[in-house]
């Protein structure tokens, strides 16, 4: 503890950790990462992130990092993206990837759930207008199928992609639609209802974050 | 087999020349022989056992199997006095083993093997290590304590070689067990990936004890327990570099054969059975060779070879699996009825089992305690029980024990009593008990849905995100270092093993887009029509349609218009109508129209001599539609004559240029059938009457029609029949004939025939003045479904109305409007000059004036209009697929060829 210089006193450590469910030594390691990404000031900027070299190749970067930024994703009820985070909000936004504890209830595990979904909504609705449009989704898959330098640039491939997928999801949602009725977007409720199947919070973690002194500082 | 073999030879050798008409000659054929009685009787057991439900349901096919090598080796050994047959080691290994081999590493969740890796060599390495030398120990420590016969004459070394071959969770066993019970992946992938990667610690251990029993335990110096060590270290990262090396081959190989196709299945089982004897023929682990082999060559072949190849490896190597797993048990059963193979000790037996269970159960719980340090999702008690209870030994336990060389191992005829008792016991007990433990224990079970694009989606957004956090965390754990390999694995890899077509469009996204399409254009076929997995792509019903821009559309059918395009409208025009959603239609056409769906080709070959009854009919409903639409084209009929000549012209053009090329797209680069539409030219009239002409028939022959079929008409139609159609092309140079016989006239015979008969009488119905018009309402329509005829030649055969089936034809009609109605609204937006669009429009009442409410509410505007072209769209990309992924007889062959991906 108080390895790094301007990080957190042992009570605010605590405070963090009672928060956000990690343990006081990955806080710690989190804490030391973030002195590293913002160069020892109080804020991180959406520019620190592009010293993350491996991110680069991440074609969904952009949503990633808008993420952090996201005043949703924080506690708040708050809406809208935020110019500067500080550690306890990158904390926040972390803590969606925690796994899970050895010992939980149900209720606890779907609360998880929830919030964690919750996250993955937030991300993918760009416009931050309580759905994930078509165009949202549109986005989505483009993003992912831009790696592939063919598939990626041929719109036909994207669009369609993404409106069968909105397609299977509505019918998952609604059952067959009628032919005048207009389908704006996914609502967070079918968005948990699409991933009914998966169970993602035993998938939707880092294992990093379990081990307490990680060893791959950069 | 190799007895049977010498037994042919030494036979055939006193066979004495026979003169007689029928010679026996069974010496000769029989080797091959009993092996295919032998195969057939397995697979007929097999059948046997599924015809009851119930037996299946509670008892594994493998103790059934196992159960019924028993039953046939008492009846040969009462029989012949002597055992027959037994499960050879060579044949075991050499022929038996590498298929089933094969079919799990082929067909190995590579993702989920990997997510495990480490629990899974955990469980293979030290798992079986422990097993072993826990089991030998224990066994020596029965030994020396007296409990055991004196009989058994075995020393430490003995023991641990017995404990070698005995631990190892034999995959053959475990798979058909586990198959069955379908607990969830993780537990399956775990128990499943051991059995297979443990093969490397089983053989060297094997080895290993047996040099040293052989060699003497005087003779051994501390420095070959090193060896030991290395050796395993070599023969498992041998076995797989093996594998790996032959992988590559492989999907190296298989990227050239694009032009034998036919050949591209052998390449899989050759090289894999290459990988195999050559990890053999080193002594490296074999097993671990065709795993890795199977394991990472997947992608790349299965990216390389044609949808029918991939089928074709499927059930090969399914089958190949099936056969010998099925032999493999039989065998077993059959082996153990060898009385004289083995002998019995009570102790031995009842110790080995014991300690097999209990050090397996303590070897699961130590290493999952340990697993459990690191993996996020814990392995549970009950994921535990599960995997020591999982632990089956199985036929390579009993090769191996079979291949002991009795005259250095003096208990080898005990320790062969003993294998077979552990196997029959875990096999039968354990496999039977199994499923009701699962069940009681409620373990997780697998769910078992298909993939969805949603899903696909999201894992792989999850992957990256995942991936991207750890990044910014600064952290370069597991999902780091798969998306870095992934990365590599796209530049580099794939580029080099994929052919350029299948690395363009290699996505997993999209490859679960194409899979989900295949399978609802294969089902909805399959269903004559029905799509039963919903509106996976039925975009009518798509919401925001409001985001679909007209340019994106226009520019999408551009884009992948061209020859496949054909196709494509052919599904979509039929798909249109599911698009509408209306059930009364599914029945209808279900009841009515699309049923089977070969005896394509007998049309296809058609004679106009087989015009008879059904096309009466179809001239019926011909008749009637006729009727309603001449009423309500009455009030169109003013504003289309201007553009008549002009319209003509360009038909004759285009008619032309088809001769020339039938596949030629106009300069615009949109698809033909396009232009054919918004040119009212006959031509196309004629195209699509045939087209459906020959729905009509099939219709009423009950025969059935796929747009597989549908395409290929088509495409050969804008080729052929053309030079035909001129004869009657122009609209005055025929005199109204009186009747419908007309069709029949030889001139017309072959595909022409009808459509020909169409535009000649249709300028007997319609005024002159109005047969431009008239033309584009048939072609908008695309409902010339019969020979025409004249509202005064119907009056004969009016009555004949009340004999057809009554709902069938009408709905087939109104189903037709929907094509060219949707691609009228292109052109429109396309090029709104066009004053062929505008009498389009003009004649759009008339189109809509059949359709029901629904439909014609969808069809009066345009917005509505585009889901359903956008549909086509994304059918024109899955056909292109389908043409180009496959050598079936798609229509769209011919057509293809210049879109060939």
């Amino acid at each position: 503890m108080g390895a790094s210089h301007s990080g957190p006193d042992t009570r605010e450590l605590r405070e963090l950790s009672e928060k956000t469910g990690f343990s006081v030594d990955q806080i710690e390691n989190l804490n030391r990462r973030f002195q590293q990404l913002s160069k020892n000031k109080e804020t991180l900027r959406r520019e620190d992130f592009d010293k993350v070299t491996d991110l680069d190749v991440n074609p969904i970067r952009a949503q990633i990092i808008e993420a952090f930024f996201d005043k949703r994703n924080y506690s708040g009820m708050q809406t809208g993206p935020v110019e500067e985070i500080n550690f306890e909000q990158f904390l926040t936004v972390m803590s969606h990837f925690r796994p899970l504890k050895a010992r939980m209830t149900e209720e606890q595990i779907a609360s998880l759930r929830k919030e964690k979904l919750q996250f993955l909504f937030n991300m993918y609705d760009i416009d931050a207008d309580g759905k994930i449009s078509l165009e949202d989704y549109r986005h989505l898959v483009e993003d992912l199928l831009s790696r592939n330098p063919h598939l990626g640039k041929e719109s036909a491939s994207v669009t369609s992609i993404a409106d069968a997928a909105m397609l299977e999801a509505v019918t998952i949602i609604k059952g067959q639609m009628e032919p005048h009725q207009v389908y704006e977007g996914m609502t967070f409720e079918d968005f948990v209802k699409i991933w009914e199947g998966i169970d993602i919070e035993t998938k939707m973690h880092v294992r990093f974050l379990n081990v307490e002194t990680p060893h791959f500082c950069k | 087999s190799k007895r049977w073999c010498s037994e042919k030879m030494t036979r055939k050798k006193n066979d004495r020349p026979n003169e007689a008409p029928l010679k026996w000659e069974w010496q000769y054929v029989q080797g091959p022989y009993l092996i295919v009685v032998w195969i057939m009787v397995a697979s007929l057991a097999k059948i046997l056992f599924h015809l009851s439900y119930k037996v299946t349901k509670i008892v594994p096919e493998s103790c059934l199997l196992i159960m019924l090598g028993l039953g046939l080796g008492g009846i040969v050994l009462a029989a012949t006095n002597k055992p027959e047959y037994q499960l050879d080691p060579n044949l075991f290994f050499l022929f038996l083993l590498p298929p089933i081999v094969l079919d799990s590493g082929y067909f190995m969740p590579s993702r989920l093997f990997f997510d495990n890796f480490g629990a899974i060599m955990m469980f293979a390495v030290i798992g079986t290590v422990w097993n072993s030398f826990t089991t030998g120990f224990a066994l020596w420590g029965i030994k020396m304590s007296g409990l055991m016969s004196d009989k058994v004459d075995a020393g430490l070394m003995d023991f641990l070689l017995f404990g070698s071959l005995i631990s190892a969770v034999d995959p053959v066993a475990v798979l058909a067990v586990f198959e069955e019970v379908h607990v969830n992946e993780t537990l399956f992938i775990i128990v499943f990936g051991e059995s297979l990667l443990n093969d490397a610690v089983t053989v060297v251990l094997y080895k290993v004890f047996n040099s040293f029993v052989e060699m003497g335990t005087i003779n051994v110096h501390p420095v070959d327990y090193f060896k030991g060590i290395a050796s395993f270290f070599v023969v498992s990262v041998g076995g797989t570099i093996v594998g790996l090396f032959f992988a590559f081959a492989l999907a190296l190989i298989s990227r050239f054969t694009k032009r034998v196709r036919i050949i591209e299945p052998l390449f899989v089982f050759l090289l894999v059975y290459l990988a195999y004897l050559t990890a053999e023929m080193l002594s490296l682990s074999s097993i671990l060779a065709v795993t890795f082999c199977g394991l990472c060559c997947k992608k790349y072949v299965e990216a390389n070879i044609s949808q029918k190849s991939r089928t074709t490896v499927k059930y090969t190597m399914k089958t190949l699996a099936s056969i010998a797993e099925t032999i493999i048990f039989m065998f077993l059963g059959i082996s153990a009825v060898d009385t004289s193979k083995w002998i019995w000790d009570t102790a031995l037996v009842l110790f080995t089992l014991l300690f097999i269970l209990v050090f397996r159960a303590i070897g699961v719980i130590l290493q999952a305690w340990v697993l459990n340090q690191f993996r996020i999702y814990p392995l549970d008690k009950i994921d535990q029980v599960v995997m020591s209870y999982g632990g089956l030994r199985g036929a390579v336990a009993f090769a191996l024990v079979i291949l002991l060389n009795g005259a250095k191992v003096k208990a080898k005829d005990y320790f062969v009593a003993t294998t077979i008792t552990v196997v029959f016991f875990t096999v039968i007990f354990q496999g039977l008990t199994i499923k009701p433990l699962v069940k009681w224990l409620k373990v997780k079970r697998a769910d078992q849905h298909k993939p969805t694009i949603n899903e696909e989606i999201h894992e792989r957004a999850f992957d990256h995100i995942l991936a991207a956090v750890e990044d910014i965390a600064g952290q370069s754990g597991y999902h780091h270092w798969r998306d870095k390999w992934e990365h590599f694995d796209k530049r580099y890899l794939s580029q080099l093993l994929m052919r350029k077509s299948a690395y363009r469009i290699k996505d997993d996204i999209w490859d679960v887009y194409h899979k989900l399409n295949v399978r609802d254009a294969i089902s909805y076929v399959d269903q004559g029509g029905h799509v039963l997995s919903s509106a996976k792509m039925s975009l009518a019903s798509m919401p925001s349609r409001t985001s679909f821009s007209e340019n994106s559309v226009t520019n999408l059918i551009r884009e992948n218009g061209s020859g496949v395009c054909l196709d494509l409208q052919v599904i979509d025009t039929v798909r249109s109508i599911r698009d509408r959603e209306d059930t009364v239609m599914h029945h209808v056409l279900t009841g009515n129209l699309y049923k089977p769906r070969k005896r394509f080709h007998s049309n296809y070959s058609r004679h106009f001599i087989s015009a008879n009854e059904q096309e009466r009919q179809e001239c019926e409903v011909f008749q009637r539609n006729m009727r309603r639409r001449l009423e309500s084209f009455k009030s169109t009929k003013h504003n289309v004559y201007p553009t008549k000549s002009k319209a003509r012209h360009k038909r004759d053009k285009s008619q032309k240029k088809k001769n020339n090329d039938a596949n030629d797209t106009i300069p615009n680069g949109k698809p033909r059938r396009n232009i054919s539409w918004q040119n009212p030219a006959p031509i196309a009239v004629e195209i699509e009457s045939e087209d459906e002409e020959n729905d009509n028939s099939e219709t009423e022959k009950d025969e059935g029609i796929t747009f597989v079929a549908r395409a290929a008409d088509e495409v050969f139609q804008e080729r052929t029949p053309s030079s035909n159609l001129d004869v009657c092309q122009s609209p005055c140079v025929i005199p109204p004939s009186p009747t419908c016989a007309e069709k029949e006239l030889p001139w017309k015979g072959r595909q022409g025939d009808l459509p020909a008969c169409v535009s000649s009488e249709t300028t007997k119905i319609v005024p002159l003045d109005m047969q431009q018009a008239w033309n584009q309402s048939i072609s908008s329509l695309e409902s010339l479904a019969s020979p025409p005829i004249t509202e005064i030649q119907l009056q004969p055969t009016l009555a004949e109305l009340d004999e057809f089936p009554s709902p069938g034809p009408t709905p087939l009609h109104l189903a037709r409007f929907q094509f060219p109605d949707s691609t009228l609204t292109t052109q429109h937006n396309s090029d709104d000059e066009s004053p062929d669009s505008i009498q389009q429009q003009e004649l759009q009442p008339l189109v809509s004036y059949e359709r029901p409410s629904w439909l014609g509410q969808s069809a009066s505007s345009a917005g509505t209009r585009w889901p359903v072209q956008f549909n086509r769209a994304s059918r024109v990309s899955l056909l292109k697929n389908l043409v180009s992924g496959s050598t079936s007889n798609l229509g769209g062959q011919s057509s293809s060829s210049q879109t060939d991906l």
